[in-house]
């Protein structure tokens, strides 16, 4: 996989994160993986399609989930009810789009897919032996995972 | 959801208007997600929904205007990102009516405000402002 593809998603989630939550991320460890394990409490995946094809999966903890929401809402959060899990889809969505921006900067036209999300459900996706990277991202309010798997048409 | 400095354009009019659905909309996440039966709520949330979908037409429309004013090179495509999201909402519309008013699409739209007036508030419309002050420096 090319440093493009994961330079892109990188920044998108530096820059949106930084303006909706104030918050800085800094790029973590980086790890190769089989498959695409939803090992955190909430999970979003987003399918990518065209030039590039696959999927990106982001892990969030409980916890940070509901901090998240709790900075642009204002107010407590105490579960991941509707209200939490759209707002952590529309955040994976809106990074998303920013990352096909960016790739299109490397001349990669994408779409993607309207997100997923999935609430503790601890499933695992694997890609018939294909390996995926797993990029740790740390912030203030915790740590989280994105684990891109891409490939060109 | 708190209004903050970061997101003044620098526009008073359109400042005023965004500090004004930021605490509306507030106030909407704090009634859908307090802990009042949701029978209890239904109607401020009806309320609330007729009031967000005349405002932010009438913002969008005001917005518009001031942009065409300025000869804002980026007009036609903050036009259609205004027109894809007031879409967007009357597609919930469309569900309330079919549905009825349940307790998760609310939610569900909630967020998508939340999300989306923070992100255009917060990027998109902050360019206007640059272009305002770029044009002030040339002049």
């Amino acid at each position: 996989m090319k440093a493009e593809y994961i330079n892109s998603f990188y920044k998108a989630t530096q820059d949106v994160l930084k303006t909706m939550l104030d918050i800085e991320v800094e790029k973590g460890k980086l790890d190769v993986v089989e498959g695409m394990i939803n090992s955190k409490d909430a999970n979003v995946s987003l399918g990518v399609t065209g030039d590039l094809k696959g999927s990106i999966l982001f892990r969030f903890t409980k916890a940070m989930t509901l901090e998240m929401v709790k900075i642009m809402a204002g107010m407590e959060m105490d579960e991941i009810d509707v209200f939490v899990s759209s707002a952590l889809g529309e955040v994976a969505n809106i990074i998303g789009g920013n990352a096909l921006t960016n790739l299109t900067a490397y001349e990669y036209v994408c779409d993607i897919a309207p997100p997923q999300v999935i609430v503790g459900d601890y499933k695992s996706l694997s890609f018939a032996n294909e390996k995926a990277l797993l990029v740790t991202m740390n912030t203030d309010i915790g740590e989280f995972d994105i684990i891109i798997y891409l490939t060109e048409n | 959801m708190m209004w903050k400095e970061k997101y003044r354009v620098g526009v008073d009019l359109i400042d005023d208007q965004h500090i004004e659905l930021f605490s509306r909309l507030s106030k909407f996440i704090q009634v859908v997600q307090n802990e009042f039966n949701w029978d209890e709520k239904i109607e401020e949330v009806k309320e609330t929904m007729v009031f967000m979908q005349e405002y932010v037409v009438i913002h969008f429309n005001d917005e518009e205007e001031y942009m065409e004013k300025i000869e804002y090179p980026k007009l036609k495509q903050h036009k259609q990102i205004h027109k894809d999201f007031k879409d967007s909402i009357n597609d919930y519309v469309v569900i309330f009516q079919e549905e009825g008013y349940t307790e998760e699409k609310i939610q569900e739209l909630c967020a998508k405000l939340m999300t989306w007036l923070i992100m255009h508030v917060g990027k998109m419309d902050q360019q206007i402002g640059e272009y305002v002050k770029l044009k002030e420096g040339q002049a």
